[in-house]
């Protein structure tokens, strides 16, 4: 409500203890949501254990389609404080914020432990007692909860138990006969106390339309194969380990197969060589896994094989925070390598956009015969997002260049070609053997120690992707095109911006956004295009280091006015705070033809 | 199983125009006879043959056959390997390496390459020493040698090679060295055609870094055939005994071949995806998944 009009969009935060089912009635009112027509977006995010602990999540609805999980709370669930207050600005309590708690904590409404925040209204209620009273147990809090959602919001009231009554259909009719109990219990309550505003969610126009609800993720590997992807080989590694258990349960169907290695390097090991077999290969990893997997990045660049290597981002360095959200792997994805190297990275946005980019990195892999990284970040990888159908038969999948019988008379591997990218083959290919290797080679593949041949194939390797900075369609350019006052995001922070863009121009500012999907080679003449009309503007990102503004001013001049607006993980930019952030540069301007401060460069 | 004659080929066939950069008299010119003896044997065409090396001396060996070749990363000839076969599992797959390779960098493959059981022949040329940097010590180095990198000499006692492999639970683990040559060729060819993994350390000395012509006489001198012992190769306890041996005695011939081997790799993945491709859906529709009723 913070963001729009209340009726339109709702933002629900529950926090409890690990077992408290939170991420469970999430997944409960995200489908329900669905399943009424509205579009939605859910997080979810935990301590870095696995049982006991805290966890959370968060769930926007929205009868508009949505690209982030919103800002402040309009709904605040909270089991118990002290798990609550570890989300801390993840879970935001702004005034407008209805807050429901847990009863049995003994804290009167007047003393809960929100600082500095008095939120719209404060409901104790006894979740617990509730759930023990009407199923026989406290594990049926969280559909307590989801009775009050239902009875306080409008969402749900069909769509919840028919979830749950699928879900528990297995265990039998009275499991899913104490579950009703526990959601009518919760119902009749919110119906007993209503709100002092009414906060019902208008009807979603598209009630009965098929929609699709996945991560990205899930969406990342179903599209990898889609994309033609036969073979994976990994090692877990959070936030990316359900991209594997995706491939293990899928991929067989497709006569394809997966390997969970004996550690990173195995991993993509095996993919490189399934891609020298012939297979689009991948592999995925966070952080910590791309640091392990960097010699054989650079191996496949040499052996100009196809591979994709998806690195979900988390807050690095090191272990860092495992389980938030950071962008600052972006330095690593772009430069990790000894020698000269270029590699393509491309970031999805979203989760449904993550189709489309997993799709054409494995294009790229296989056009350019290189690895490319799909830069995907823990916020975009593990929420969830109710989607519109996608007809896949719109995507255009491509693969390797194979020699023709002429070639494969005197066949050269790495034979010259107007545009650097020769033909490949593989074993099993009659005429087609060479020789694939980490060591530099001639033309035919043959080991060579010469420093003008090696200039001759960096050359090969490096010019080969001139036309990639041409590829339009990589970039996104919104609001006005002649703008002064501009925005720059990748990742999931793009989302966040575009809700942005809109609130800044709701507010009169004339103003346009970029979003990049190809950050790798750097396309210099889309920017170039898009900072034509800019005197003012922000490169958004989350890194400590302002690490994408840095990696632009290496390939251009920047107007003067245009700055980083970055910070650490894991707490999600938030629209407002951008804008803010806009006015703030705007109102510096205005200053500055005042004469009041001097120019700064 | 990796090797079925399709037709008739000669140690020739396999041999590739690049010549070798190892020094006059090193081991390895024989074992790659010796590989070109085996794959003439089992008669599968080059091209249908990959050949993955990590780094080092011996892992130049992929360029000098007409095989498929892949030089690749230090220590890293095993997971490649292994996607290669699981991306094609009608290729005839080959690894090979040295010491360093194999039991330092890439140690840690070994055991998970043996619990896959895919069929897959390593060949390890052992030279206990590292050859291509010039002299430093090597995993198998035998405790006390002084080279460059250890001039008051090693403190640490040199890994077993076949012990691993036995320990490990491999199906198929054998010694050979190219002094005899015709003997190495044999048990190449047996490692190729064991459908599984297979692992053949073969004992090549170094000229320049390792051994004096004198050590070499002495290698000669410690080689004792397997056969002639009259061990039992089914029995995997009798060979964890003889392997202890390792750098006292050099024991030639297989010390285990698991008599009744177990499906590969490669047999339950072909089995897995035949059981679920019963359940696709057909790939433009993979989104269905993501449909909640």
């Amino acid at each position: 409500m913070s963001d729009q009009s209340p009726a339109h969009n709702l933002v629900f935060g529950m926090a409890g203890s690990g077992g408290d089912g939170i991420v469970s009635a999430g997944d409960s009112l995200l489908q329900a949501a669905a399943a009424e027509g509205y579009h939605g977006v859910m997080t979810k995010s935990f301590g870095s254990q696995i049982r006991g602990g805290e966890s959370s999540c968060r769930v926007r609805i929205s009868t508009d389609p949505i690209l982030n999980p919103g800002g402040n709370l309009d709904v605040a669930v909270a089991l118990n404080w002290e798990d609550f207050l570890k989300f801390g600005a993840e879970l935001p309590v702004s005034g407008t914020t209805v807050v429901i708690y847990e009863a049995a904590t003994l804290i009167p409404p007047d003393r809960i432990p929100l600082v500095g925040v008095v939120p719209r209204q404060v409901i104790p209620v006894p979740i617990a007692q509730m759930a023990k009273d009407t199923a026989g147990t406290e594990r049926a809090k969280n559909t307590v909860v989801l009775g009050l959602i239902a009875g306080w919001f409008g969402i749900g009231a069909v769509a919840v138990m028919k979830g749950i009554r699928k879900k528990l259909a297995k265990k039998g009719e009275e499991l899913v006969e104490a579950n009703q109990r526990a959601f009518d219990a919760g119902r009749a309550f919110a119906m007993a106390n209503p709100l002092k505003v009414n906060m019902n969610i208008v009807p979603s126009e598209t009630k009965g339309a098929v929609k699709l609800i996945t991560d990205g993720n899930d969406m990342c590997a179903a599209a990898a194969i889609f994309a033609g992807c036969r073979f994976f080989g990994g090692y877990p590694i959070t936030p990316s380990t359900e991209i594997m258990q995706f491939f293990t349960d899928h991929v067989w169907k497709y006569g394809g197969s997966v390997l969970q290695a004996e550690d990173e390097i195995a991993g993509i090991g095996a993919a490189v060589g399934a891609s020298f077999a012939g297979v689009k290969a991948m592999t995925a990893t966070s952080g910590p896994g791309l640091s392990l997997k960097t010699e054989m990045m650079g191996l496949a660049t040499i052996a100009e094989l196809p591979l994709v290597i998806v690195d979900v981002q988390r807050g690095g360095p090191s272990t860092g925070l495992p389980t938030k959200n950071e962008q600052a792997d972006l330095f690593a994805a772009v430069f990790s390598a000894h020698g000269d190297v270029i590699r393509p990275v491309l970031a999805p946005t979203c989760v449904a956009d993550t189709f489309r980019i997993t799709v054409e990195a494995f294009n790229i892999a296989e056009f350019y015969q290189t690895p490319v990284i799909i830069l995907s970040d823990q916020e975009i990888s593990q929420r969830k997002e109710t989607l519109d159908p996608i007809d896949t038969r719109q995507f255009e999948v491509i693969d390797r260049l194979e020699p023709s019988a002429i070639d494969l008379k005197d066949y050269k591997r790495f034979a010259p070609t107007e545009n650097f990218i020769s033909p490949i083959s593989h074993p099993g290919m009659l005429g087609g053997t060479y020789l694939a290797s980490g060591i530099e080679h001639t033309e035919s593949g043959a080991p060579t120690n010469s420093g003008t041949v090696h200039a001759r194939m960096n050359e090969k390797r490096t010019r080969k992707f001139e036309p990639l900075k041409d590829r339009k369609d990589l970039f996104e350019v919104l609001g006005n095109p002649d703008a002064p006052l501009a925005m720059v995001a990748w990742g999931s922070v793009a989302g966040v911006c575009r809700e942005a863009l809109q609130m800044a121009q709701e507010e009169g500012l004339n103003v346009k956004l970029m979003v990049p999907y190809l950050l790798y080679p750097v396309a210099e003449g889309a920017y170039r295009d898009f900072f034509a009309s800019v005197r003012k503007g922000l490169i958004i990102e989350q890194t400590h280091l302002a690490q994408f503004h840095k990696l632009l001013r290496m390939h251009l001049d920047l107007p003067s006015g245009v700055r980083p607006l970055a910070r650490s993980g894991a707490n999600p930019f938030l629209p407002g705070e951008i804008v803010a952030a806009l006015h703030n540069l705007l109102s510096e301007l205005q200053r500055r033809h005042e004469g009041k401060l001097q120019p700064q460069e | 199983m990796n090797g079925t004659a399709t037709c008739e080929f000669q140690p020739k066939d396999y041999k590739s125009d690049l010549k070798p950069i190892w020094c006059p008299g090193c081991g390895d010119f024989g074992v790659l006879q010796g590989i070109y003896r085996a794959l003439a044997a089992i008669g599968r065409p080059p091209h249908e043959i990959a050949f993955v090396s990590g780094i080092g001396c011996s892992s130049r060996i992929p360029g000098y056959t007409t095989a498929y070749g892949f030089n690749s990363v230090h220590g890293r000839s095993l997971p490649i390997a292994q996607g290669i076969k699981m991306a094609n599992p009608d290729l005839l797959v080959l690894a090979a390496g040295g010491d360093g390779d194999g039991f330092s960098i890439g140690g840690g493959h070994l055991a998970h390459m043996v619990r896959r059981n895919m069929d897959i022949a390593y060949i390890v040329m052992d030279n206990q020493i590292y050859g291509l940097t010039k002299g430093q010590l090597s995993p198998t180095s035998h405790k006390g040698l002084t080279t460059c990198t250890s001039r008051h000499g090693s403190l640490e006692e040199p890994v077993n090679p076949l012990l691993y492999m036995l320990a490990y639970g491999a199906g198929f683990v054998a010694q050979a060295a190219p002094t005899d040559l015709a003997g190495m060729a044999t048990i190449i060819e047996a490692a190729i055609r064991y459908p599984g993994f297979a692992f053949v350390n073969i004992q090549s000395p170094c000229v320049t870094y390792g051994m004096e012509e004198q050590q070499i006489k002495g290698l000669k001198a410690m080689q004792e055939s397997l056969e002639a012992l009259g061990h039992d190769s089914s029995d995997r306890l009798a060979a964890m005994d003889l392997a202890q041996h390792y750098g006292r005695k050099l024991h030639l011939g297989v010390f285990y071949r698991n008599p009744e081997p177990p499906p590969t790799y490669g047999d339950l993945v072909k089995a897995r995806q035949e059981e679920l491709s019963k359940n696709a859906l057909p790939v433009e529709n993979i989104l269905d998944l993501f449909i909640k009723k």
